[in-house]
């Protein structure tokens, strides 16, 4: 309720011109059967065809009032709340923006959408519904009410009565109601999380046949919300006649006790039966209007939860410019729902324009300890420094400006293929453009799509094969020109051949910068100055590929199972000798094909589509 | 994966025309209908209940104001009101019987319609071939399936009961009402012809309004959903600001669409009151008139001006039932454009069955393409021995996952044919077919369950001993043991607290578990570490053992063990053999060997 009238009182105008357009058009209303009353009263009674003409003008002309009335109150309370709806749907999308991962990991992303959408139109309905029958219910109930007491002033002891019981009734429902509703709309959070599973799974669905279990899991949250829906539905079968019931009994009664009433009244005893009509149909609106409150309030306070969600990270640093140092200090970090941290007290040094690859068994913590670098999440425990200051002194965007990252799993975006580049740098020429994407190996398959880097990418860029959404994914890094680089496996979808000739590229264009490459692969990361070895969120090992296979088990036991294992069965092949002297060379000398020297070098390759 | 392209999506599918086109013809509103009432069929003795109960209710509201005007009368005369008052009480308690039992049963009916329409709606997705998901935003999808359900069955439980029991009230309004006074009558049925024609006139306009709404309300969705699940690239790229710039400007789309719907719709309630107002200041004239003329007592009156209440405010609901039905029936065109998609193809009369199929396959002259025109694969050609293990290899784009979705039957061949043990792939039941392969994709997809439940996914309850030793074999027990709830770990949609790798070995060990006669991996271990990696290989070799599979893999120490190694360019198989072969050929195989070994 709070959230709704913080909205209406940005549109005081508008919301005000509209509740005076409905008033008028309630007046024109009401005015009926007083005007009836004048007709058979004065003009019936005494055979005066002059007074109910005279009477019947007077009433079109109220009607005529009404409609102005009618017209421009729907232009108006259409207008404002879809403008409310707007601007609620807009405010709720921004700060989504701002929120960090924890806030989102908390809320649920299937229940965002819902409450982006559904939510803000419930609301939307309930404040254009309030503009229409909310205010005007209570109006003529009100102005029903004052004129049958001046027509009849013996009812009051009978209308005070129907009130109140009608309060009661109205209350009741509202008590009932509101929980139910809350449920029906959570049955319809997970009916959503349902089929949002089921649409992202479709492939494994298909292949496991598990067609039926699906829509077994789809009929459940189906049912569920039926349920709900039918136990919300029967409050309101239960209240609703009700009320009915109170104000038709008052009808009796009005009859009833008007049975002594003076003859040359009777105008005056059928408008108040009108008026017992209105006040009924009025009633009825109200525990209409009650029950749609409810639901307007469960969404608002839905709506609510994120706008005052806070988010979990504090912006509060300075314009910092990063030269690429970076320093760990005893850093810890778990995820929410964890039970064990994902990386315990980590410390290490990278210095500025050094290359470092980061390696370890699956679930080691690598992602989260790049994570920490752009500040997707805080470190718990610890702190993470650039060039000596404390990441959380720098201000997030620019800090972020400053870092590009290329994840395991590349996320594009509806749109063309040049708008996703671009958001590595809008101002990017196409000069530029093509440069980032020559290093990324992606302009072969770029040109061979329809129309180029204008071909429009579907959601999350489902027209694309995943190494291509991947080679996107990099070249959109490059074209930021960042000072620290960030490679999440990000050449995981990659065939060897591309991936080699993209690492590469990558190496002559590192440049200066600093870059965290994770791989799986020795061959990937033993080109690196030097290799973080991680197992079990620790550091296993820090050094040069050579310091490491003499030094740490944990790094051997990953060689061997890639490359020491070939050496052993193929010995005639010379693999083994060429390995290691190529290993040598690139880490004592610093060959062509290191990154180091790599980045003074250019070799043309052969890029794979 | 790759998926039909947008130039595909935007032509018109058959049946219905590419919408928000200006100058769309009119949809069809009663074909539409038709089809709804069909849907109810389940329903319809419950409705029929609620129909019985609607003109009962009818009644009572008919009876009523000419019991009131016979009291007037008696008022009027100086005549004790009598019995007739407690006949109106007793009439009233009735009213309020009936229309308690009515809500009460319609809420259920109601209820259950929604629930099986969305259910068959489902029922009938599912069936769809992968393509049609590739080629639609799920966002979208999705609010079909909520959204679009809701509204039409609002519409058919309570609007239509409505639209029933107003029948009753106005015929039988209308017979009183000519008994009583033949010229009245006349006054009151001009307020129903003016509304006649108001309704129509808004009504053509907002239709396709309210499509166009519903429509822009899709895309808004489908970004919101693709901005939650990017978001990690939003931040890092500092995107948030343009990202907020874009949806302001849908939003600001969807606002102005949604206002012109809203406002042309929104004139049928008020415009129709005043309608009513103009009845029953003409009522209260004439009755008047004609009461001083003698010819009309004034009882009359009074039942006369509760009448044309009752009367016209059926019209005034019908004009806004008429208006919700303009949502509806939008709604329930995109559910039958669902309905009216291509399923999956059915089994051939007399299709095969498949036990345990031996495992041959064999690929003739098979070209394929997602779209029309595009070649994704080119009249490959391919022959699996029974039990072999068969390594596709080849640069990213070539078509190795495409081999895949024929095989699996994902997709159909547009030329040439698949056969397996001898048989086109198309004769075998697709039930079969799909139980034969054992498969691992590149997307992990997790569900929001167990772990232990994902992993026996598709298989239905399994003993916990049954799911460990697929996990063992997988790699993934030890990982799972550590966590705290262990194999009870409820995992969140996707299963975002694992890494990616640890995703992919629950997912391995769901195909394990799944213990097909054909095992097909698609880039199954790319993310797992290469110790890992290495330990599943070995237990990969052992299930394998015997059986044909098909692995995809950029990982060459990863396949080097198979049997026959393909290499895939272009849509075409430039290499093939195993791998002493391939090295020996010093070819393109050798190549990307070398590298991966380090060596180039």
């Amino acid at each position: 309720m709070k959230l709704m009238l913080t909205y209406i009182r940005r549109h005081p105008g508008m919301f005000l011109t509209a509740l005076f357009f409905l008033s008028l058009e309630t007046a024109a209303d009401l005015l009926q059967p007083t005007m009836m009353s004048f007709i058979v009263d004065n003009g019936v009674k005494h055979q005066n065809t002059g007074k109910i003409l005279e009477y019947g003008m007077i009433m079109l002309g109220i009607t005529a009032m009404g409609a102005l009335g009618a017209v421009m109150r729907n232009i108006y309370a259409t207008r404002t709340s879809q403008q409310i709806g707007r601007e609620m749907r807009l405010d709720i999308y921004r700060k989504i923006q701002t929120l960090s991962f924890e806030n989102i990991d908390r809320l649920q992303p299937s229940s965002i959408i819902t409450r982006i959408t559904n939510d803000v139109t419930q609301i939307q309905n309930f404040i254009n519904g309030s503009m229409r029958i909310m205010m005007k219910a209570p109006i003529i109930c009100i102005g029903a009410l004052i004129l049958i007491i001046w027509q009849t002033p013996r009812l009051i002891p009978m209308l005070i009565i129907i009130l109140f019981v009608s309060g009661l009734l109205i209350a009741g429902n509202m008590k009932l109601g509101y929980a139910r509703f809350n449920r029906l709309q959570q049955r319809l959070d997970r009916l959503n999380q349902v089929s949002r599973e089921f649409l992202s799974a479709i492939r494994v669905v298909k292949a496991f046949q598990a067609e039926k279990q699906e829509e077994e899991k789809f009929r459940d949250a189906s049912m569920g919300l039926a349920e709900a829906g039918v136990s919300a539905m029967r409050v309101m079968a239960v209240f609703g006649p009700l009320i009915n019931l109170t104000v038709n009994l008052g009808i009796v009664v009005l009859l009833r006790i008007s049975e002594t009433q003076p003859p040359g009244e009777i105008g005056k005893l059928m408008a108040s039966v009108n008026y017992m009509t209105q006040v009924l149909f009025a009633l009825g609106m109200v525990s209409f209007i009650l029950n749609s409150a409810v639901r307007a309030v469960a969404s608002s306070r839905r709506v609510a939860e994120v706008l005052e969600e806070v988010p979990a990270q504090v912006n509060q640093g300075s314009d910092y410019a990063i030269e690429g140092s970076i320093t760990f200090r005893d850093v810890s970090f778990s995820y929410a729902k964890a039970a064990r941290p994902a990386i315990e007290n980590i410390s290490f040094h990278v210095y500025a324009g050094e290359t470092i690859g980061i390696i370890g068994p699956t679930g080691s913590g690598k992602s989260t300890l790049i994570n920490l670098v752009p500040r997707f999440y805080d470190a718990a425990g610890g702190s993470i420094l650039i060039d000596n200051t404390d990441v959380r002194q720098i201000d997030m965007k620019k800090l972020r400006e400053q870092i590009a990252v290329v994840p395991q799993k590349a996320l594009l975006f509806s749109g063309t293929v040049l708008e996703n580049l671009r958001w590595g740098d809008e101002g990017a020429s196409m000069e530029e453009v093509r440069k980032a994407t020559d290093a990324a190996c992606a302009t072969g398959f770029i040109m061979a799509l329809t129309d180029g880097y204008d071909t429009r990418l579907e959601q999350e860029g489902v027209n694309l094969s995943g190494g291509q959404k991947q080679r996107l994914s990099i070249a959109r890094a490059l074209l930021r020109k960042p000072k620290i680089l960030i490679l999440d496996d990000c050449t995981s979808a990659l065939d060897a051949a591309t991936e080699a000739e993209v690492l590469k590229r990558l190496r002559q264009e590192a440049g200066d910068m600093t870059v965290l490459l994770i791989s799986q692969r020795i061959s990937t990361v033993m080109r690196t100055d030097r290799i973080l070895c991680l197992e079990d969120g620790r550091i296993q090992g820090m050094g040069t590929h050579k310091e490491l296979l003499e030094s740490c088990t944990a790094y051997q036991a990953i060689f061997d199972s890639q490359i020491g294992e070939e050496w052993s069965r193929e010995p005639d092949s010379g693999i083994k000798e060429h390995a290691v002297r190529q290993i040598e060379i690139e880490t004592d000398e610093k060959s062509d094909i290191g990154w180091t020297a790599g980045k003074t070098q250019s070799r043309k390759g052969r890029c794979g589509l | 994966m790759r998926t039909v392209s947008r130039s595909m999506t935007n032509q018109p599918r058959p049946g219905r025309l590419p919408r928000g086109m200006p100058g769309v013809k009119p949809q069809n509103m009663k074909g539409t209908l038709m089809r709804l009432w069909r849907m109810t069929k389940g329903s319809r003795r419950g409705l029929g209940w609620i129909f019985l109960l609607s003109g009962l209710a009818s009644g009572s509201a008919i009876l009523c104001p000419y019991l009131i005007g016979l009291v007037v009368n008696r008022i009027d005369g100086g005549n004790p009101v009598g019995q007739m008052i407690w006949l109106l009480a007793a009439v009233y308690l009735g009213d309020w019987m009936i229309r308690f039992m009515q809500q009460f049963h319609m809420a259920a009916v109601g209820q259950r319609m929604i629930y099986h329409i969305r259910t068959s709606l489902f029922a009938y997705m599912k069936k769809l071939p992968l393509g049609f998901f590739d080629a639609r935003q799920h966002g979208e999808l999705m609010s079909r399936l909520t959204n679009d359900v809701d509204n039409i069955s609002t519409t058919i439980s309570d609007s239509l009961t409505q639209l029933i029991m107003y029948a009753f009230i106005i015929t039988g309004i209308f017979c009183v009402m000519v008994w009583l006074n033949i010229l009245l009558t006349a006054v009151a049925m001009l307020s129903v012809v003016l509304i006649y024609l108001l309704t129509r006139a808004v009504t053509k306009r907002t239709r396709k309004l309210f499509r166009e709404q519903q429509q822009i309300l899709g895309e808004l969705n489908g970004q919101v959903e693709e901005s939650i699940s990017g978001l990690t690239m939003v931040k890092a790229f500092c995107r948030e600001e343009a990202m907020i710039e874009q949806f302001r400007a849908n939003n600001d789309r969807f606002c102005e669409v949604a206002v012109k719907a809203q406002i042309w719709s929104g004139y049928l309630m008020p415009v129709t009151n005043v309608i009513n107002n103009l009845n029953y200041v003409l009522i209260a004239i004439v009755s008047g008139l004609m009461a001083v003329a003698g010819s009309l007592h004034v009882g009359l009156i009074s039942s006369f001006l509760l009448y044309s209440r009752q009367f016209s405010r059926p019209f005034v609901d019908i004009a806004n039932i008429y208006n919700n039905f303009q949502t509806a029936v939008a709604g329930a065109e995109r559910i039958f454009e669902i309905l009216d998609e291509q399923t999956e193809p059915e089994d051939v009369p007399g299709a095969l069955q498949l036990t345990r199929p031996k495992g041959a396959i064999c690929f003739k002259n098979v070209t394929f393409g997602y779209l029309p025109g595009q070649k994704v694969l080119n009249n490959v050609n391919l022959s699996i021995p029974a039990g072999t293990r068969v390594a596709v290899a080849g640069a990213t784009g070539a078509g190795k996952t495409t081999l895949i979705n024929l095989l699996t039957r994902f997709y159909d061949v547009n030329d040439g044919a698949i056969y397996l043990d001898g048989h086109d792939l198309r004769r075998y039941r697709m039930k079969d077919l799909r139980e034969a392969f054992g498969v691992v994709l590149q997307d992990t997809s997790l569900f929001g369950v167990t772990i232990r439940e994902n992993i026996s996914y598709g298989r239905g309850d399994l003993p916990l001993e049954k799911v460990r030793e697929a996990a063992r074999i997988a790699g993934a027990d030890s990982f799972i043991q550590r966590l705290p709830q262990g194999y009870d770990t409820v995992l969140t949609q996707g299963g975002a607290e694992l890494s990616q790798g640890e995703r992919q070995l629950i997912t391995i060990a769901r195909a394990v578990l799944m213990d097909a006669p054909i095992l097909i991996l698609d880039e199954a271990t790319s993310s797992v570490d290469t110790v890992t990696e290495q330990h599943i290989r070995k237990a990969m070799l052992k299930i394998t053992e015997g059986r044909t599979s098909v692995i995809i893999a950029h990982r060459l120490s990863t396949i080097r063990d198979s049997d026959l190694i393909v290499l895939v360019e272009d849509g075409r198989i430039v290499e093939s053999g195993n791998h002493q072969q391939l090295m020996k050929l010093n070819g393109r195989y050798a190549m990307m060997y070398r590298t991966q070994m380090g060596l180039l």
